[in-house]
């Protein structure tokens, strides 16, 4: 990328002539200075935009994990899930500091499986990159669930996959703290609408104490 | 970039609480951008942004899942913010006709939108750098004083910001 436009976007300016697409720098540079880019919803909106689904969809239509109130958003964030796909993602956040990795395990469900878990901080969360080998896709009818687990048996799911012609890398993320949720789960799930858990744990692993900040 | 899993759209379609969750944290920041661009008015925007995934829930099952989801989203959140800016208008200047008013905002709507996905993107502390210099308008050096880092991690720190954020725009030279 050419350093003009860097530092066009950066200062306005160049030490040399303008880059070609300067107006549309000069576009992104006055956009980033506008208050609309940096502003947040009121945190209230999600309650409303749950609370105005649920009672259009009726009782009992919106599923839910009773377990957890309706808008714990650290934590509902995580369990949202949110797979931000593998393009472009991997090789934007590479060379990141505070980077956790953890090695990841098949069970005997999937004895076969091995894989990592890379956990890297951004600003609202932590993406957690996801490499796994042998591991079956997930049948029609099932899905694979990311999850952190923490020593005291909560459980945050941060995403699901199914490994179907998408390779074998996904992008998961978490919205919790790992030293606080320091295991790593793969589950396998029917798609039944229960956000819980299923018993069926087909990887794991576990981030290493000297790697917990 | 996609943003969102097809798995998570296909929940998104049929009401699962997580994923309209997912789907509304994953968009929030864009939606209610592009929205308070166009209204400038923070309680219109935020009504802006509840109508846009109401929408969005309510149309998901016409959605096409093997289609990019964040131009389709873009799409509704713009919709919605015209319609709220036409009917706001009407409410301010009832003399006016209506039906023909255009907000201010509208021409920059997706580059707004994009741009925001985009920081959404970066790493905190690069985030942190671009707004302290463009959106608060500091210094380096007040950045450095700001922060608490020297003003040479700051300029290293600002040219991978930006060099990043060129990157994540990528995609707007094109059009």
């Amino acid at each position: 990328m050419a350093e003009d436009r860097i530092e066009f976007l950066a200062s306005g300016s160049t030490s040399g002539e303008k880059p070609a697409d300067h107006e549309r720098l000069e576009m992104i540079r006055a956009i980033l200075d506008d208050e609309s880019v940096w502003s947040e919803p009121p945190h209230d909106v999600g309650d409303a935009i749950i609370e105005a689904i649920s009672q259009e969809a009726g009782p009992g239509r919106l599923s839910q994990n009773p377990s957890r109130s309706r808008w714990q958003w650290a934590a509902a964030f995580a369990a949202a899930a949110a797979l931000a796909l593998v393009v472009g993602l991997t090789g934007v956040l590479t060379g990141e500091p505070d980077e956790i990795v953890v090695a990841m395990e098949g069970t005997e469900l999937e004895a076969a499986a091995a894989g990592e878990a890379t956990l890297r901080p951004t600003g609202d969360g932590w993406w957690i990159g996801l490499q796994v080998s042998d591991l079956p896709p997930a049948t029609e009818g099932t899905y694979y669930e990311g999850w952190v687990w923490s020593d005291e048996g909560d459980g945050v799911s941060i995403g699901t996959f199914h490994l179907r012609g998408e390779g074998e890398s996904v992008v998961l993320w978490s919205g919790v703290d790992p030293a606080n949720y320091p295991m790593v789960w793969v589950t396998l799930e029917d798609e039944d609408g229960d956000p819980s858990a299923s018993d069926r744990i087909v990887m794991r692993g576990r981030i290493p104490d000297d790697q917990l900040r | 970039m996609n943003w969102v899993d097809r798995e998570i759209l296909e929940r998104f379609r049929v009401g699962d609480e997580g994923a309209v969750k997912a789907v509304y944290e994953r968009f929030r920041g864009p939606v209610f951008a592009i929205a308070l661009s166009i209204l400038r008015d923070r309680e219109l925007a935020a009504d802006a942004t509840q109508q846009t995934f109401m929408k969005a829930w309510r149309a998901a099952s016409t959605y096409d899942t093997e289609r990019p989801f964040k131009p389709w989203v873009y799409a509704i959140a713009r919709r919605t913010a015209i319609d709220i800016y036409r009917k706001a208008s009407r409410v301010v200047a009832s003399d006016q006709i209506d039906g023909v008013t255009s907000p201010p905002g509208l021409e920059t709507a997706y580059e707004v939108f994009e741009v925001r996905a985009a920081i959404d993107e970066l790493p905190d502390e690069e985030r942190q750098v671009i707004k302290l210099s463009h959106f608060d308008g500091l210094t380096h050096q007040e950045i450095a004083h700001h922060i608490g880092i020297p003003v040479g991690t700051v300029k290293s720190r600002s040219h991978r910001a930006h060099q990043r954020l060129l990157g994540l725009l990528r995609h707007l030279e094109e059009m």
